[in-house]
């Protein structure tokens, strides 16, 4: 409890820091509207076409609709990086060494660093959730509250994530590789930009897409948290609703034990 | 020696081996309270793995260090508490101001907000950056930096302030400043003040002087005391005439080297001062230097004149060596 003051200071920091990088707010901005605004509406009249007649839609929306949770959590997949980059930052310009020495243990310098991320990840989750009225999505305020709260689960496990792999990234130029390699196509195996079953039935999922896209789709974990914030936002789901929240749990978990157990041996 | 209470370091016996190299072979030696100790020694002497090894973020093979009477290795959260440290190599976060950062440091310590505040006006005043507590670190130059981490260092109760080369690349100017604030936080604050460096002339002032080469303690003792010695005095008589300059040099031989006029030779003092008194009114004119650090230094680690051109003054000193007795 001690050290709550110094969790603070370090939550502080990161905001200022994210706050004073104009790079980061502008991708912040921009994302969500090319996302939504361009490519949204640009693909919004292929996405629902009468196949046969009459057609039962597993996804009764939108494109836009459709896309607007999961750009949310591309958006704050993107402050993970941040993250990452923050902590090789710290850690190459001789910052880190000043807590290091603190009286601070080591598990609450990382918390404080991570719930700085999320703070910051929440941010920019919420930057597109200002942009809900022109993908016509509505909710009530208590969807807005279980988002937030899905939100922060999914920032808290992306932000450990992004400690995680820069742990293992020893210079900020393989961070160009640590986006593409891993944001882009967690991403876009996340369902977040087509629906796991295009039409009709179940059955005719594994028919239409490739086995192995179905396997990538499943064993992303990221699908689940897009399908948790559809869930709240659309009322829309593809799993049991409860696995999201319990995935995003033991996702920020495990990255968070992960996190942890590479700092300390730093 | 020293009146202060007991030591508030204590290294025994520490051993700390790289891959290939030993860094610190066997180090011990102790650092009283409320004193102002300098660590000298040249690149590679393992002054950093020492400091690392006092500041909890580094192992030592073998031995202990106890800090205010904890041990560094099991009582490491403690001895942080106690402890206030400037890194040779930069350590602030240049994105945030002058007092983001001082605060930043208050916070992670616990430092009670009020305590926090005014220290931070103090310790601003007193490394003149008062007028730059809103500006970005990264608009102000290395020395300014340096000043802040001092600063930095002090807004918690530290009782011990390491310091491992903070002149290192600075102007002289900006040095001597320095090394000012740290005599005036060791008197005004009763701390006790650890700094590494590798200048010579910056530790002339200092209470005490561990000189450490390749991993080894070679000396420690109070500048004078060191000089004392290790260090020689540099006679240069002009004798009355040519006459007195023959018997000199018969008597001295090798020890004597002329210059113009002048004979010059290394001398403890005692003897140096005794040779002025017996020599009279045979000379026309001496002079006596006292020894400085420099010549301690050479005389302990035997470098500059193996590692330089000769210059005058090094020829002496070397000659000096030659002919003294005390040499190791
Ligand atoms: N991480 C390391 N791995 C291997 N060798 C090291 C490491 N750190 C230091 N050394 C070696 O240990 C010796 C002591 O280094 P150290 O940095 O303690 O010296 P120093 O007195 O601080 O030197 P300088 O004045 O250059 O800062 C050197 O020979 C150095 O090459
Ligand atoms: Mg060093």
């Amino acid at each position: 409890m001690g050290y709550l003051s110094g969790i603070y200071a370090i939550w502080l920091r990161e905001l200022k820091r994210a706050v004073r990088d104009r790079g980061q707010l502008v991708g912040g901005v921009s994302r969500p509207l090319l996302w939504v605004l361009i490519m949204g509406i640009g693909l919004n009249p292929y996405f629902r076409g009468e196949v046969y007649g009459e057609v039962r839609f597993v996804v009764p929306f939108t494109y836009l609709q459709f896309i607007f949770p999961a750009v949310i959590a591309l958006n704050m997949m993107y402050t993970s990086v941040q993250s990452a980059v923050s902590v090789i930052w710290d850690r190459e310009f001789g910052f880190l060494r000043e807590v290091l020495v603190s009286p601070m243990p080591r598990a609450a310098v990382l918390f404080g660093k991570i719930l700085g991320g999320t703070t910051v990840a929440l941010f920019h989750g919420i930057l597109v959730l200002v942009l809900a009225r022109f993908a016509d999505v509505t909710f009530s305020p208590t969807a807005w509250l279980k988002g937030l709260g899905l939100m922060i689960l999914l920032g808290f496990a992306l932000t450990s994530l992004g400690v995680v792999i820069a742990n293992r990234v020893r210079t900020f130029e393989g961070f160009g590789v640590f986006s593409n390699a891993v944001i882009l196509p967690l991403y876009f195996t996340s369902s977040s930009i087509f629906p796991l079953d295009p039409s009709l039935t179940r059955a005719q999922t594994v028919v239409i897409y490739p086995d192995w896209l179905v396997f990538l789709i499943q064993a992303n974990p990221i699908t689940y948290a897009v399908d948790a914030l559809r869930g709240v936002f659309l009322d829309f789901n593809q799993f049991h609703p409860l696995w999201g929240p319990l995935l995003l749990l033991a996702m920020c978990l495990v990255f968070f034990l992960a996190a942890l157990r590479d700092f300390r041996r730093a | 020696m020293q009146t202060a209470p007991g030591p508030i370091v204590e290294i025994d016996s520490v051993t700390k081996r790289y891959v290939r190299t030993v860094a610190l072979d066997d180090i011990s030696f102790d650092v009283a309270e409320n004193e102002l100790f300098a660590l000298l020694g040249p690149n590679g002497a393992g002054k950093t793995t020492l400091i690392e090894i006092l500041c909890t973020i580094q192992r030592g093979d073998k031995g202990s260090v106890q800090i205010a009477g904890l041990d560094v290795a099991k009582q490491s959260r403690e001895v942080r508490k106690r402890l206030g440290v400037v890194f040779q190599e930069p350590s602030l976060d240049t994105r945030l101001t002058v007092a983001e950062n001082l605060d930043f440091h208050g916070r992670i310590y616990g430092v009670p907000a009020s305590v926090r505040r005014r220290r931070k006006e103090e310790l601003l005043e007193l490394v003149e950056l008062a007028g730059w507590r809103d500006r970005l670190v990264r608009t102000l130059s290395k020395g300014m930096q340096r000043r802040l981490e001092i600063a930095r260092a002090l807004i918690h109760d530290a009782r011990l302030l390491v310091l491992d080369e903070p002149t290192v690349g600075l102007d002289a100017q900006t040095r001597s400043r320095i090394w000012e604030y740290l005599r005036t936080l060791q008197q005004e604050r009763e701390i006790t003040v650890l700094v590494t460096t590798h200048y010579i002339d910056e530790v002339e002032d200092c209470d005490r002087l561990c000189i450490i080469d390749q991993g080894r303690v070679l000396a420690l003792d109070t500048p004078q005391g060191l000089k004392n010695r290790y260090g020689y005095h540099l006679l240069r008589l002009t004798p009355q005439d040519e006459e007195v300059r023959h018997e000199l040099r018969h008597r001295f031989g090798e020890a004597l080297a002329e210059r113009g006029k002048d004979l010059v030779m290394a001398a403890p003092e005692a003897e140096a001062l005794k040779l002025i008194e017996e020599l009279g009114d045979k000379l026309k004119a001496f002079f006596v230097e006292r020894p400085s650090l420099e010549s301690v230094f050479l005389s302990l680690t035997g470098y500059e004149v193996r590692d330089e051109v000769a210059g005058a003054r090094e020829r002496l000193l070397e000659f000096g060596r030659r002919g003294g007795e005390h040499t190791q």
